[in-house]
């Protein structure tokens, strides 16, 4: 019927080209689901990652559930610096936590990508592969696992549902492939918010010292590396300064190893409250539901500190030597304040201490300083692959 | 013929295993900490004396902990262990009983049990990177990178020695390195038998703060173990009294 009001050949061209543009849209709306084993094509031979780590360090702990492989990380390396993982891709995971920060973004609390401040100031990933008592401040998350799911779905950070992350990943033009490279999945439908979760968790467990910070150089016996006020510090940091007149910083219990961190949860002090249940953020109580947990928060590692102001769970000092300083007036007394809290100088009797002095404040920052590792945050692998 | 008889004895002889397997079963042992007999409960009011205090932390290591026998034998069933009795990851401030499992065990009637406080010396000497991951020496918060060795026994809490409804005395006692691990055997004895039950070991927290005179222990003269490894008299003493502290339970 067409044929008598199209002339000529036009007809045939115009049906042509609708048969192809048809033929194409159709394609377009297959659905992964409608090409099973579409990735099988892909070589799958993962090779084991070998986490580099200062000597003196621990292992570092990997679950079997996860191993490392060189194709896992390099998966896990993009979708931490992609803003794929966000509704309107403007954010990712490494908005908040910024390499050259240690991993941390430099504000009291976070914001996510509706312009809304978080609780909470984001926690630095040095080292958090040896962390073992719960991630977070709160200690919410057991694992890093467990831990990459959550800010996707946060409606505060990417405000995003992982369906919509998944239909994402699956359509994109690289990432089912490097899926199945990593985890050997045969399709793209089989990429989940776990194998995603997997990858970055290996990639976290690779941010990891270098070893090469000037404390380091000094626990290699490089003793004289230290100037006298550093020296200072680290006796009042470790409790070792008794024999030359130093006070105890009592530092070292809640923030020790290698790692300078206690993976452990404290009331360090900071707030003076009449009950327990006056504490605007109630930390640890709020996975725990113990009332002598509100309050505590997990104490971080140390290394680094000094490129991650501002400080404290909420970012309250802006620098180290206010933070510092805020431990050396020996807190408020509140029931569940740590111990050490109160224990701070030099012992003046029926045990109470002395807190101490602004030049040993000093001190201690400037050996916390020390901590700073600069190869850690230029270490090529750990950059946005982007 | 000869030649043949000696190749096929000494194929033969190769064969054999040069140990008998051990063979054994599993032996549970539960540790708890209590005050006075009780469980220990964080940051519940004990009386010591005329003031009352409440404990925050207690853990420790054990090592070298070994099965005695009748007839002078012994069997190792752990080198080392490490016990949190107050893990801050709970709503219950209950202390927790963790119970260990110890594998091959053989089986028997045993007269006593011989346990190491702290760590081996050999261990000692050596820090939580030379252990693999998830073994009870490779936990380096409880290593003291100062005194390179383990903190042996931590014990914190709070006192009210002035009686006046504030806990503003804090207690401290950290004990470590060599001189202060203490080996200790109880003579008590232990059926290691498929079916029966095994043991309990418990450490009560009150024996720690009572002298060998039965007089109670001045927390706010020696609130705190002392930092210098040079002076080990205060943790020395808390170690020592692990003696008359640990009981093991049928």
């Amino acid at each position: 019927m067409k044929k008598n009001w199209i002339p000529g050949n036009i007809g045939l061209v115009v049906g042509i080209m609708l048969a192809i543009w048809l033929i194409a849209a159709c394609d377009k709306m297959k659905t992964p689901e409608d090409d099973p084993g579409d990735l099988i094509g892909i070589a799958y031979a993962p090779q084991p990652y070998t986490i580099i780590k200062p000597d003196d360090f621990p292992p570092v702990p990997v679950p079997a559930s996860n191993p490392m492989t060189v194709e896992g990380v390099q998966l896990g390396r993009k979708l931490f610096y992609d803003p794929i993982l966000s509704t309107d891709s403007t954010m990712s995971c490494s908005s908040c936590h910024l390499s050259q920060g240690s991993f941390t973004d430099h504000k009291a609390v976070s914001i996510g990508i509706d312009g809304i401040s978080g609780r909470r100031s984001s926690m630095s990933l040095l080292n958090v592969a040896y962390v073992n008592n719960g991630l977070f401040w709160d200690g919410r998350s057991p694992n890093l696992e467990a831990q990459a799911l959550m800010p996707v779905e946060d409606v505060i950070e990417l405000h995003n549902t992982w369906p919509n992350v998944i239909s994402k990943l699956k359509v994109h033009p690289s990432y089912p492939a490097l899926f199945r490279k990593a985890f050997g999945i045969t399709d793209r439908d089989s990429i989940t918010k776990e194998l995603a979760a997997k990858a970055m968790a290996q990639f976290e467990r690779i941010l990891i010292s270098s070893g090469n910070s000037k404390f380091d150089e000094y626990q290699r016996g490089n003793v004289d590396i230290f100037d006298e006020e550093e020296l200072d510090g680290k006796l009042m940091f470790f409790d070792e300064g008794a024999s030359v007149n130093l006070p105890d910083g009592q530092c070292f219990h809640c923030h020790g190893g290698l790692t300078l961190t206690g993976n452990q949860y404290f009331n360090n002090g900071l707030d003076s409250v009449g009950a327990l249940s006056e504490f605007k953020d109630k930390g640890r109580y709020e996975v725990t539901n113990n009332p002598n947990d509100q309050g505590k928060f997990r104490s971080p590692t140390l290394r680094n500190i000094a490129m991650s102001a501002p400080y404290m769970h909420d970012g309250r000092f802006q620098t180290l030597l206010e933070a510092v300083g805020q431990y050396g007036d020996n807190g408020f007394g509140v029931s569940n304040e740590d111990i050490f809290i109160g224990q701070m100088g030099f012992p003046i009797g029926n045990g109470k201490y002395s807190g101490l002095s602004t030049y040993h404040k000093k001190a201690i920052t400037k050996f916390l300083e020390t901590l700073t590792d600069p190869d850690f945050v230029n270490n090529p692998d750990i950059q946005n692959p982007f | 013929m000869l030649l043949l008889a000696l190749v096929i004895l000494a194929g033969l002889s190769g064969c054999d295993p040069k140990e008998e397997p051990i063979s054994g079963i599993d032996f549970d042992v539960t540790f708890k900490a209590t005050y006075d007999g009780t469980q220990l409960e964080k940051n519940k009011d004990y009386m010591h004396g005329g003031y009352p205090l409440l404990f925050v932390r207690y853990r420790m290591y054990l090592s070298d902990i070994t099965l005695l026998k009748a007839d002078g034998g012994e069997v190792k069933i752990s080198e080392a262990e490490y016990l949190d009795f107050t893990p801050d990851s709970g709503a219950s401030d209950m202390s927790v009983t963790p119970k260990i499992t110890f594998k091959n065990v053989p089986e028997g009637m045993y007269n006593g049990i011989r346990v190491g406080f702290g760590v081996n010396p050999v261990n000692n000497a050596k820090q939580p990177s030379d252990f693999a991951d998830g073994t009870p020496l490779n936990i380096e918060t409880d290593y003291w990178l100062g005194w390179k060795s383990y903190i042996f026994m931590v014990l914190d809490g709070k006192a009210d020695p002035d009686v006046d409804g504030i806990k503003n005395l804090a207690f401290s006692y950290h004990c470590g390195s060599d001189p202060v691990y203490k080996i200790f055997t109880f003579n008590e004895h232990i059926h290691v038998e498929q079916g029966h039950q095994g043991i309990g070991i418990e450490f009560d927290i009150r024996k720690l703060f009572t002298n060998a005179d039965g007089s109670l222990y001045d927390i706010p003269i020696n609130p705190a173990s002392s930092n210098s490894v040079n002076d080990t008299r205060v943790a020395n003493e808390f170690m020592s009294k692990l003696a008359n502290a640990t009981t093991i339970k049928q």
